[in-house]
């Protein structure tokens, strides 16, 4: 039997509830990505943009789902201590698949932040608008697993010339208990026109249950709007992982994603972006530090459809014990997008005999007027720099930790603002000294 | 101080050094010369312990310690110094942090707490002054973009903030220019004490005229064929290795 027909068996028998859990414009695209998700089934290692991840044995084990939309038993924004010193986010819990919006929250202007099912209820036809606009044409399996089963979602919407200086803070919960829990989260961002904002989306696991969650991402960035979207995992070997990011960048617009892998179980990052209008920019950076038996494999596709648009890949792995690391990056250059500019870089460090490494990246250009660079390297630490180090007496465990961490830097060093800046390099030490589960006054043990 | 005694050593199988009794007390300063190829470097990665080298015999007695049984690290503490003939680059450990590292896993050693931030500030300054190294250089990585001349005087600026009582300088000089080699000798024999030694490779006269060497070795296939002093270092820049060569065949 494949992974897929218990979901599709289970939303056929049990419809009416996801439905009743649910809102119109979420119900309206339930049945299509049903029979496609049918048609397609979950990708395989066969499938091309999955050759590194085997999604089918992910999805493989009988994990239940809160279809009953049972609220968390305790309030997260007193439970969880996700706030980073100096900041000043405004943070919003989603655990499980639950959305908690604490009430009465004072939102700077321009800010809207509600559940999906609550904005759907204003019948001004927003939600219709957006929702799986960017996401229905995708043939991805888990994606359409993810649409006919989601119940809800956040939705956070910048108005038109707004400029949001609090980062907007997403801390993602996996509490499954001692279950086996899936979790369908859904975001929409639409940034309008002219708009800025920073968003941060942290996910976390609790130490108990084993957990898998899909998280579809939709961002529409407006006409010369700035996102800055910046994803970090910090969960633990039973927490599987699969995230899916679908933009779509207007003229002279700016998308920038930075994805974080600190701790995990097995993860898959999918960022599909479209730069759609003349001169849009997405950069992306990603960082992965892993040991142990941890997977992640970062999936980019960036399509230049329109001219002059400027895109940046750079992922950087530092891969211990018997993990693996894939990377699999593609710069597509359409016809007549001239005077494209691409970067793309991909730097894994294995540290150990037994960790792998995978990368590819690749480049398919239509247009004959473009620059596009794209670097890929594989390597182990230094030794030369490492025996530098124990001359100066440094031992070498922390040799070792210094030259992992100046691996990784030139990807911490583009994240902004400067106090998540410092929180992830403080994270990152710890991570490399094995310490991240000390984190201090915190009830997730991230490890 | 250092007492070496029959060392042999190869490199990847083939033995290199071929028994080699060298002794250097407090306040000495020696000057190691040969033709390429004789076994200079080897000696100086065998002190500090360098793992591509193996000691097959032989000896090695640092202040009444066993320095073979010792990690690197731990000779760093035991204030043995190496400037690198070609000091390599550590790209996004800042020299600074580099430096500090260093400063406290020695402090670490011997019982101490870190230092505290403001005085390490103040050393570091103190010491980058000595060696005319330019503040813009703490916050690069270490060896980062420095030009060859640069990154002499950073092993020398290294070796002022450490403070070890036994340096290896191997080949310092070379690849400086007059001004260069003058700071950077000015330098080490400023930090030199009756309680410091040295052991120097050069193939230079210059650098021979700043260090004022106490005893010079000549270094033929893997073993010390000749001992003198600073006139033995000015013949050979003079004569070249042929006729000492000679003298041992004949």
């Amino acid at each position: 039997m494949a992974s897929e027909s218990q979901y599709t068996e289970l939303f056929r028998s049990c419809r009416e509830l996801i439905d009743a859990g649910s809102c119109a414009p979420l119900n309206a695209c339930r049945e299509a990505a049903a029979a496609q998700l049918a048609a397609t089934g979950l990708p395989s290692r066969k499938t091309e943009r999955y050759k590194y991840t085997d999604a089918e044995t992910d999805f493989a084990p009988d994990y239940g789902l809160n279809l009953r939309r049972t609220a968390p038993t305790t309030d997260p924004q007193r439970y969880y201590q996700c706030g980073v010193n100096g900041l000043g986010a405004v943070t919003f819990f989603v655990v499980n698949d639950v959305v908690c919006l604490p009430e009465g929250m004072q939102l700077p202007e321009g800010l809207t932040v509600e559940s999906l099912c609550a904005a759907a209820k204003k019948n001004d036809g927003f939600i219709e608008r957006f929702y799986h606009r960017a996401a229905a044409e995708q043939t991805d399996g888990i994606t359409q697993l993810n649409t006919m089963l989601v119940q809800d979602g956040l939705l956070i919407r910048i108005a038109t010339g707004a400029h949001i200086a609090a980062p907007i803070q997403i801390v993602n919960i996996s509490t499954a208990g001692k279950a086996r829990l899936m979790s369908n989260r859904r975001l929409l961002v639409v940034a309008e026109e002219g708009a800025e904002a920073t968003l941060l989306l942290c996910d976390h696991a609790e130490k108990n249950g084993t957990s898998l969650t899909t998280q579809v991402t939709e961002v529409f960035a407006g006409k010369d709007s700035r996102l800055h979207l910046c994803s970090i995992e910090e969960t633990h070997s039973r927490n599987t992982r699969y995230s899916h990011l679908y933009a779509e960048a207007e003229t002279g617009s700016r998308i920038v994603y930075d994805c974080i892998t600190l701790t995990n179980g097995r993860t898959r990052n999918t960022a599909d972006i479209r730069l759609r209008g003349k001169g849009a920019t997405a950069e992306t950076c990603g960082a992965v530090i892993t040991d142990g038996e941890e997977h992640v494999d970062n999936n980019l596709l960036i399509r230049h459809e329109a001219p002059e648009c400027t895109s940046d890949m750079l992922y950087k792995y530092v891969l211990a014990g018997n993990s693996v690391g894939a990377f699999a990056g593609k710069v597509y250059v359409a016809p007549g997008a001239q005077k494209s500019l691409s970067q793309q870089t991909n730097a894994n460090l294995c540290a150990s005999e037994k960790a792998r490494s995978y990368s590819q990246p690749m480049l398919e250009i239509y247009a004959d007027d473009v620059k596009c660079n794209h670097g890929s390297t594989t390597g182990k630490l230094d030794e030369t720099a490492l025996f530098y180090m124990r001359q100066r007496g440094i031992e070498e465990a922390e040799a070792r930790l210094l030259l992992q961490h100046a691996f990784i830097n030139d990807v911490l060093l583009r994240v902004e603002p400067a106090p998540l800046r410092e929180r992830l390099s403080h994270l990152v030490e710890l991570r490399f000294r094995g310490e991240l589960q000390k984190c201090k006054g915190c009830k997730m043990m991230c490890k | 101080m250092l007492e070496i005694k029959n060392l042999h050593a190869s490199v990847e199988g083939k033995e290199i050094l071929k028994g080699i009794d060298l002794r250097i007390g407090d306040g000495e300063v020696h000057v190691l010369m040969g033709p390429n190829g004789s076994g200079k470097s080897t000696l100086s990665n065998v002190l500090v312990g360098h793992p591509k080298y193996e000691v097959t015999e032989g000896s090695i007695v640092f202040n009444g310690k066993n320095l073979l049984e010792l990690p690197p690290e731990d000779r760093a503490h035991e204030g043995i110094f190496m400037s690198f003939q070609a000091p390599t680059e550590i790209p996004g450990v800042s020299m600074t942090n580099f430096m500090r590292a260093a400063v406290n896993a020695k402090r670490k050693y011997f019982g101490q707490d870190p230092i505290p931030a403001g005085e390490f500030l103040k050393l570091l300054r103190e010491k980058r002054k000595l060696v005319g190294l330019d503040a813009h250089f703490m916050s690069r990585g270490v060896n980062e973009g420095f030009s060859g001349g640069e990154r002499k005087r950073n092993e020398i600026f290294q070796m002022a903030v450490l403070e070890p009582t036994f340096s290896i300088l191997d080949e310092t000089d070379s690849g400086l220019d007059v001004d260069a080699l003058r700071i950077v000798a000015e330098g080490f024999n400023m930090l030199r004490t009756p309680a410091t030694s040295a052991m120097v490779i050069t193939h230079y006269q210059r650098m021979l005229d700043y260090l004022k060497p106490d005893f010079v070795h000549v270094l033929v296939n893997g073993r010390i064929v000749k001992n003198g002093d600073a006139s033995l270092g000015y013949a050979i820049e003079e004569r070249g290795f042929d006729w000492i060569k000679e003298e041992i065949n004949a």
